[in-house]
């Protein structure tokens, strides 16, 4: 997304260490100040790992504790001998192997995807819109921007107050004559296929799709969209074939962004989610602390299953965005 | 040939006008709306279910947070307290690692990039739940350093993100030039490299400042309900069936991040004119 610095004329370093003998004395040899030698860039490191290492931990503490490991509260046999059966390292992960563990990660891909892909889509189109609109007018398109300070748990309210069967989109369809009671307007909350989730995700996520998508648009050459105007190609022709491959970097960047955070966020679903299926990060929410002590194990497994889930997609994208610039290269 | 080729200059100059009020219209519609819809709310007694327009307006919410002012103010303020230190610890802690991004070159940077931006990527609550039991046996659980920690943890990424595309931007040829003058590192940081960056600093910081400031779930793990949040304060308002008060507190919770957006805005603008920059 970020273009390296442009190579500048004045004060340019010898890559490697060039001898500082060769230079006037008293200049600085022009070395890359980060990156004098591993020492230093270990020290300039350091402040970071203040907050690296306890997410690290954190992770690791999640994989140890679903093998039973490390556990806040550890059980003995003396709680093995009450009646539950005596806990060995896979109890957690086996507990997984249930139909309503799929269903709550099918559902976390659905939704995440759903709405990633929704925002990415919608967010590109505004986008071309708002770097289309005319200079006088860019004051008043800043108002996409509102959604962006509205906290998650603020937005799933106002998914409740337009699109709940007593909202005010359902009031809007019966003035209008299309529906004549409540009953008529579908369940598009708490209808079992989270819709309502993907709504407030996506009303969420627009905006941040559109900010990076106007930012990356403004660094879009006008002449290359004129220029394919004269030769005749239509609006649409222009969003596809110039606008779009110029956007594509920013754009599915976003998606994976958007998909790994509505995976494993749990706010909007506390409001607009059901119980089974649950998005995953509720039902390890709920494994972790509504239920008894020894279903902690399966939370963390739970827990670990997103975390690795999350990583593949990461990887998976790193690979495919490699393979696209390959491609590039060789056209 | 389309129609349109045939008009006047006139006409379609006005058309394409017409075009960008009507698409600003959309953009007022869809993103402009929630915000007067929540005032209505909020000042409506009650809005059944066909009206477009609530039946009657009154002053009970307004009522409700005047009269719980004491609790609202010290949740706003706790939240703003804990989010602004949060900046300000991932401000410090990404300083040096952002410039290392920017300007260092060496082998494995987009692997340590990786890394050093993975907690924006996993799931945060794999690493909350882990942590969870670390935190309370080193008594970091309820207290709002242990807070500020978690919500540094997951937010520094934005930090560090913006901070190195600011470091990109400024360039290396800065610091250099004050170097060969005479600049020590601290005067080279505080005096030229601080200043420009400002921006990258001021947007990255009203990002980690969101997030901070909008998150219910870390804060009520760590803080368990001890620590006062304005989230905290919210959410069960918002799982209730009042309402009225919830599209009240959710405008007040508005009222501090556009405040000190608008705050921070004035700040470059100010430190930029008395710079002369």
């Amino acid at each position: 997304m970020h273009p390296p610095p442009a190579p500048s004329a004045a004060c340019h370093a010898p890559r490697g260490g060039g001898s500082p003998a060769a230079m006037p004395p008293g200049t600085v040899p022009a070395q890359p100040p980060g990156g004098r030698s591993p020492a230093w860039r270990g020290a300039a490191l350091c402040p970071l790992l203040v907050l690296l290492l306890p997410f690290l931990a954190g992770v690791g503490l999640t994989a140890a504790q679903s093998v039973g490991w490390l556990l806040p509260v550890q059980y003995g046999p003396e709680q093995a001998l009450g009646g539950i059966v005596s806990p060995d390292a896979w109890t957690g992960w086996r507990q997984l192997a249930q139909p309503h563990m799929f269903g709550s990660l099918l559902l976390g891909l659905r939704v995440a995807g759903a709405a990633a892909l929704l925002s990415v889509a919608g967010g590109a189109l505004l986008a071309y819109g708002v770097w289309r609109l005319p200079a006088r007018m860019q004051l008043a398109a800043l108002v996409f921007r509102v959604p962006l300070i509205l906290p998650h748990i603020v937005v799933g309210f106002l998914a409740i107050v337009f699109w709940s069967r007593s909202g005010l989109v359902s009031a809007a369809l019966h003035h209008a004559g299309l529906i004549a009671g409540q009953a008529e307007f579908p369940a598009l909350l708490w209808g079992g296929d989270g819709l309502g989730m993907v709504i407030a995700y996506t009303y969420k996520e627009l905006p941040f799709v559109m900010l990076l998508a106007v930012a990356s648009l403004r660094r879009l050459d006008p002449r290359l969209t004129e220029t394919a105007r004269m030769l005749g190609a239509g609006r649409w022709a222009v969003l596809r074939d110039v606008v779009i491959p110029h956007l594509a970097p920013v754009l599915h960047a976003s998606f994976l962004i958007l998909f790994l955070y509505a995976f494993g966020a749990v706010e909007i679903p506390l409001l607009l989610g059901e119980s089974t299926p649950a998005m995953p990060g509720v039902a390890a929410y709920d494994l972790y602390f509504l239920r008894s002590l020894e279903d902690r194990p399966a939370a963390a497994a739970l827990l670990t299953l997103l975390l690795l889930c999350c990583a593949g997609f990461v990887a998976a994208y790193v690979r495919l965005v490699a393979g696209l610039r390959g491609r590039e290269r060789q056209l | 040939m389309t129609p349109r080729a045939g008009m006047g200059r006139n006409a379609r100059q006005r058309d394409a006008r017409t075009g960008s009020r009507l698409f600003l219209g959309l953009l007022w519609l869809l993103f402009g709306l929630p915000l007067p819809v929540l005032a209505l709310w909020a000042a409506a007694p009650g809005w059944a279910w066909p009206d477009l327009w609530p039946a009657a307006l009154g002053g009970r919410t307004a009522a409700f947070v005047l009269a719980n002012r004491q609790s609202i103010v010290g949740a706003l303020a706790s939240s703003t307290l804990y989010s602004l230190a949060v900046v300000a610890v991932t401000l410090c802690a990404c300083l040096a690692p952002a410039r290392l991004l920017a300007f260092g070159r060496f082998r494995g940077r987009g692997a340590l990039e990786g890394l050093l931006l993975a907690p924006a990527l996993l799931p945060a609550m794999g690493c909350a739940l882990g942590l969870y039991g670390t935190l309370v046996r080193l008594g970091l659980a309820d207290t709002p350093a242990g807070v500020v920690l978690v919500l540094s943890v997951v937010s520094y990424p934005y930090m560090l993100r913006a901070l190195a595309s600011g470091f990109e931007t400024m360039g290396q040829e800065y610091g250099r030039c004050a170097a060969n003058l005479g600049a020590g590192p601290w005067t080279r940081l505080v005096v030229v490299e601080l200043p420009l960056l400002l921006p990258a600093a001021v947007a990255g910081g009203s990002v980690v400042f969101l997030v901070a400031f909008s998150d219910y779930f870390l804060v009520q793990l760590v803080g368990g309900g001890v620590v006062p949040s304005f989230t905290g304060y919210l959410f069960p308002v918002l799982q209730s069936p009042d309402r009225g008060l919830a599209a009240m507190l959710s405008l007040v919770f508005l009222l501090v991040p556009v405040a000190l957006f608008v705050l921070a805005e004035g700040l470059v603008l100010a430190v930029y004119r008395r710079r002369g920059m």
